[in-house]
């Protein structure tokens, strides 16, 4: 390499002080060179006989590598106090051995918190959730507690979920209101952020706060919903189902459609929407309760229909779904209560395999036995049996079993609180 | 045979746009997965920025022919840096263009997706890239326009971001298209200004213009004519050859000047002619018709700012100061309301860093001119803020010898308190020798520098005069090497009201 006067010889001693006009385009120089040693750089820096100016210490930066960072990062926490310009510079180097560094650091300099959580957050070591968690929940002075949420931010996809989860929905109602604006901006960044969005209480939230939360919601249209029912005879779509759709289009702010299997022939094959906004498209919700041939058959065909009119999320058969399992359970375990015999499941008669192991599987779980009703005539001995042990028709709303079943043996699905309220939390918190 | 640098190294072993499918993933993943290489060089051509100063914060830089954009577009860039929460801010950039701040590298796939449906792209907008192409910010509503550089400037874009367009150039590259009087690009590495050809109008091409801390350049004529309608394939032929033969040892001296000094100016256009050929064919090379770099430009670029009749009866501009080109989510909402509300929703981008409202018909510039935002981005700024460019300063860049965004716009006030000046003068500030804030092109340029006063190092700059975008341009020359910032103020005033007929204001009483 060529020697002019000024050239830098990479040597510490012979970099220009603060202040000299030869110290920028030296440093420059420094910065371009090929190769860069940066142990004398190191030695000069700990012992002080070099100053440790923001200009060299970004070239340097610039240069370290697995061996050299920890080092400098050593040199920089030494520091009495560290300044935090500096630390920004050098703290970006990503290393098990710096992160170890900044929790050492933590623990003997608690003071410092403020500077060092961001960069330790930076690290991204999922071990550190707890202790950024933490640290951002705690009773404490406003500066540690934002650092601690900064920590969580720039490292955001590192961190186990549900516990980031909770810790950032119980942040969005923090006192401290940017504390609390910057958790309700990082619960949009999250998978399934509209449904936590929507999950934290409006009423709980700081004014500034809620508009915010109301601005991230903006920006996350839910998609709309196209909820597949079975309707009844002539595409009469029952009250039940049409209060469904109108609250869930209410509290979604998106468009919701039901759509009958039994409608004009073909209905659920007719008028596609017009495209969806948003990347995802609409969703596809098979209100069906057990896997038959509508679940086999028809939801396909009519699945490949809606694709037609841009991307289509179908999700699987409402019966399927572990929280309406659940909730079909405590049903089922209610209704038990001081019965005399076991209660039972009246479903559609399903053929097949699957149809039976999903039978046996909900008769499992619930403790209800399960049992074939015609839905289009129903058969009087079935109601015979069925008033001796408590009953549960599976339909969601009035059919034709439903009406057939003697007032006493309870209403449609739908009709009851506990099942009408998960289905509209579950259908409501869609993306 | 010349050694590849580092950064050679780095680009020669995956082109950065291959990432673009695999960034969902990547940040999911959390970025530890990307190593420093990626990290810092090859996100560039996704127009993703690693920020040293900013740890985990990142910065996009979009890209916006011709400064133009609308409302539905600055809404989506708004709701970006809004989730950002105290990080987040954008900038009005030198090149018409907007770079967000405070971004994570979580928000980069949505993000991606969002500017899509809206017609937006980040592509290719940093590093060795050709950058975002200017024309003339009033195209299409200027009475005094030669010709509408937006459709031509979308077409270069649309051809350099193609699949004939480079991915590895040397270094970055400028290009612009002049369309008025006052269309100064002399700046760009490749400049089409407005010229005539035996009574045509088309374009006479200038090459090789540049600024950096080593060396300073206006672009030259290069003795090239061409129709309108060549543009986009002639930039192509440009930027093959550059990439093929532009210097890749010592990336200091490689901007495109560096190669037509090394083959001599007719050398160099006779490659260029031909690698024109081969883009285009040899047929329309034949049409490139030799011109001396007479053109049309012969003014200092407007001041965009006030209310000014377009060249379509009974519509308006309103342009707006935006100080030091720094946006805020609620300012940015608030323009893409008020352009969507009192005009056609259209806007554009100033290189002086500055922004307009299109289309706004007179029945609604009252109410226009009351609205509040305008108190913040005044329609009649001061003579010497309408047109104070700086660069980015070191809150952001670690190379700043001053806070030069900060600098700017305290001693840019103080002066105005003091002085009545007679007509705009342009102030260009920049942090440092790199001279991104383009100080040899102000008619006052101020440069971050080291000066010593009473015995200590201070904060100083040092002061350009001179630089002129008129008929006759010239790059403005150094004046005084270390002017300490306390005593700034007193220098500059007496600059002014010696050399720019400025007076000072009557104190009040
Ligand atoms: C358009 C004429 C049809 C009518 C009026 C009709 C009637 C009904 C009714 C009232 C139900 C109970 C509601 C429900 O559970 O969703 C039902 C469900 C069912 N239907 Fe139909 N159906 C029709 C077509 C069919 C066909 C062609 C099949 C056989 C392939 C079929 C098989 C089933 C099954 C398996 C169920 C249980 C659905 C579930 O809840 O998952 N249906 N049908
Ligand atoms: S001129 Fe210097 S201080 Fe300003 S942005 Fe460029 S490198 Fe940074």
């Amino acid at each position: 390499m060529l020697r002019r006067d000024g050239d830098p010889t990479g040597d510490p001693a012979q970099l220009p002080p603060p202040g000299d006009p030869g110290r920028w385009p030296w440093l420059q120089h420094l910065r371009r060179r090929p190769q860069l040693e940066l142990a004398p750089w190191l030695t000069a820096l700990e012992e002080g006989s070099v100053p440790a100016e923001t200009d060299l210490l970004t070239v340097l930066a610039e240069r370290v590598d697995s061996s050299s960072a920890p080092r400098l990062l050593a040199w920089w926490l030494q520091q009495d106090p560290p300044d935090p310009t500096l630390g920004e510079r050098i703290g970006r180097w990503r290393e098990a051995s710096c992160a170890e560094l900044l929790r050492q650091a933590l623990m003997r300099a608690p003071q410092q918190a403020p500077l060092l959580l961001p960069l330790l957050g930076h690290q991204r070591d999922p071990a550190d959730a707890a202790l950024l968690s933490r640290l951002a929940l705690a009773p404490g002075a406003a500066a540690l507690r934002r650092a601690a949420l900064e920590g969580l931010a720039v490292g955001l996809s590192s961190w186990p979920l549900p516990a980031l989860r909770r810790t950032l929905t119980q942040l969005a109602a923090d006192l401290d209101p940017q504390l609390a604006a910057d958790a309700v901006d990082l619960l949009a960044r999250l998978p399934q952020a509209r449904a936590l969005l929507l999950g934290l209480a409006a009423e709980r939230l700081d004014p500034a706060v809620a508009a915010r939360r109301q601005r991230r919601l903006h920006a996350l249209p839910p998609s709309p919903l196209l909820l597949l029912v079975h309707g009844r005879s002539g595409g009469l779509i029952p009250d039940d189902l049409l209060a469904l759709r109108d609250t869930l289009e209410q509290r979604r702010g998106a468009s919701v459609r039901l759509l009958a299997l039994t409608a004009a022939k073909g209905s659920p094959h007719a008028p596609l929407p017009p495209r969806p906004e948003g990347p995802e498209g609409a969703t596809l919700v098979p209100l069906f309760l057990v896997p038959g041939g509508h679940v086999r058959h028809d939801l396909p065909a009519i699945a490949d229909h809606w694709r037609q009119a841009g991307p289509l999320r179908r999700l699987p058969f409402l019966g399927a779904w572990r929280s309406w399992q659940q909730a079909l359970t405590q049903e089922v375990q209610e209704l038990a209560r001081g019965a005399a015999a076991p209660p039972l499941l009246l479903h559609h008669p399903l053929d097949g395999a699957l149809g039976q192991r999903y039978l046996q599987h909900l008769s499992r779980i619930t403790g209800a036995g399960c049992r074939p009703a015609s839905y289009s005539a129903p058969d009087p001995q079935e109601l015979q049996l069925a008033i001796r042990s408590p009953v549960l028709a599976l339909a969601l709303a009035a059919n034709r079993l439903t009406d057939s079943l003697p007032l006493e043996l309870g209403p449609p699905l739908l009709q009851r609180p506990r099942l009408q309220r998960v289905l509209l939390e579950q259908l409501a918190a869609l993306p | 045979m010349a050694t590849l640098n580092k950064v050679e190294q780095a680009k020669a072993s995956f082109c950065g746009l291959d990432l673009a499918p695999r960034l969902g993933e990547l940040s999911a993943a959390g970025w530890e997965s990307l190593d420093e290489a990626t990290l810092t060089i090859h996100l560039k051509w996704l127009g993703i920025f690693f920020r040293p100063v900013t740890p985990g914060r990142f910065m996009l830089r979009l890209r916006l022919p011709n400064g133009v954009l609308n409302a539905d577009q600055l809404d989506v860039l708004a709701e970006a840096i809004d989730r950002c929460g105290s990080h987040g801010s954008a900038d009005i950039t030198t090149r018409q263009n907007i770079q967000l701040r405070g971004l994570l590298l979580e928000d980069m796939p949505p993000l991606m997706a969002a500017l899509e449906r809206v017609g937006l792209t980040s592509r290719q907008s940093g590093h060795d890239n050709p950058r975002n192409v200017t024309g003339n910010p009033l195209a299409g509503i200027d009475p005094e326009e030669f010709i509408d550089t937006r459709p031509l400037v979308d077409r270069i874009q649309a051809a350099v971001l193609g699949p004939e367009g480079p991915r590895n150039l040397p270094r970055k590259f400028n290009v612009a298209v002049g369309g008025a009087p006052d269309s100064f690009l002399l700046h760009n590495d490749l400049a089409f200004l407005p010229a005539f050809n035996d009574g045509t109008l088309g374009f006479t091409v200038m090459v090789g213009g540049f600024f950096s801390a080593q060396r300073n350049e206006l672009a030259i004529p290069l003795g090239l004519w061409l129709p309108a309608d060549q543009l986009p394939a002639f930039t192509l032929a440009v930027l093959r050859h550059y990439e093929r033969q532009g210097d890749r040892s010592n990336r200091n001296k490689t901007r495109l000047m560096y190669l037509i000094d090394a083959v001599g100016l007719d050398t160099y256009r006779a490659e260029v002619v031909e690698s024109y050929g081969a883009v285009a064919g040899a047929a329309a090379a034949l049409a490139l018709v030799p011109h001396d770099g007479t053109h049309l430009v012969c003014r200092a670029p407007r001041d965009i700012c006030g209310v000014h009749a377009q060249k379509q009866p009974g519509l308006h501009w309103v342009g707006l100061h935006v100080p030091m080109g720094r946006l805020h989510a609620d300012s940015m909402t608030d323009l893409a309301r008020l352009a969507r509300t009192y005009g056609s929703g259209g806007l554009r981008l100033s290189e002086s860093q500055n922004a307009l409202i299109a289309d706004v018909p007179s029945d609604r510039l009252e109410a226009l001119l009351a609205e509040p935002l305008l108190r913040h981005f005044r329609v009649d700024p001061g003579p010497l803020a309408a047109e104070a460019v700086s660069c980015t300063g070191n809150r952001y860049c670690s190379f700043a010898l001053i806070p030069t965004k900060s600098t700017a716009q305290a001693v840019v006030e103080e002066l105005e308190r003091r002085l009545e000046v007679p007509h705009g003068v342009r102030t260009h500030w920049t942090g440092c020798p790199n001279a991104c804030g383009q100080p040899y092109m102000g008619a006052i340029g101020l440069m971050g520098a080291k000066a010593r006063k009473d015995g200590a190092m201070v904060e100083a700059v040092k002061v350009f005069l001179g630089g002129s975008m008129a008929a006759d341009p010239r790059l403005a020359e150094l004046h005084d090497k270390g002017i300490p910032l306390s005593e700034l103020p007193e220098a500059l005033e007496q600059i002014l009201v010696e050399r720019f007929g400025a007076r000072p204001r009557a104190l009040p009483a």
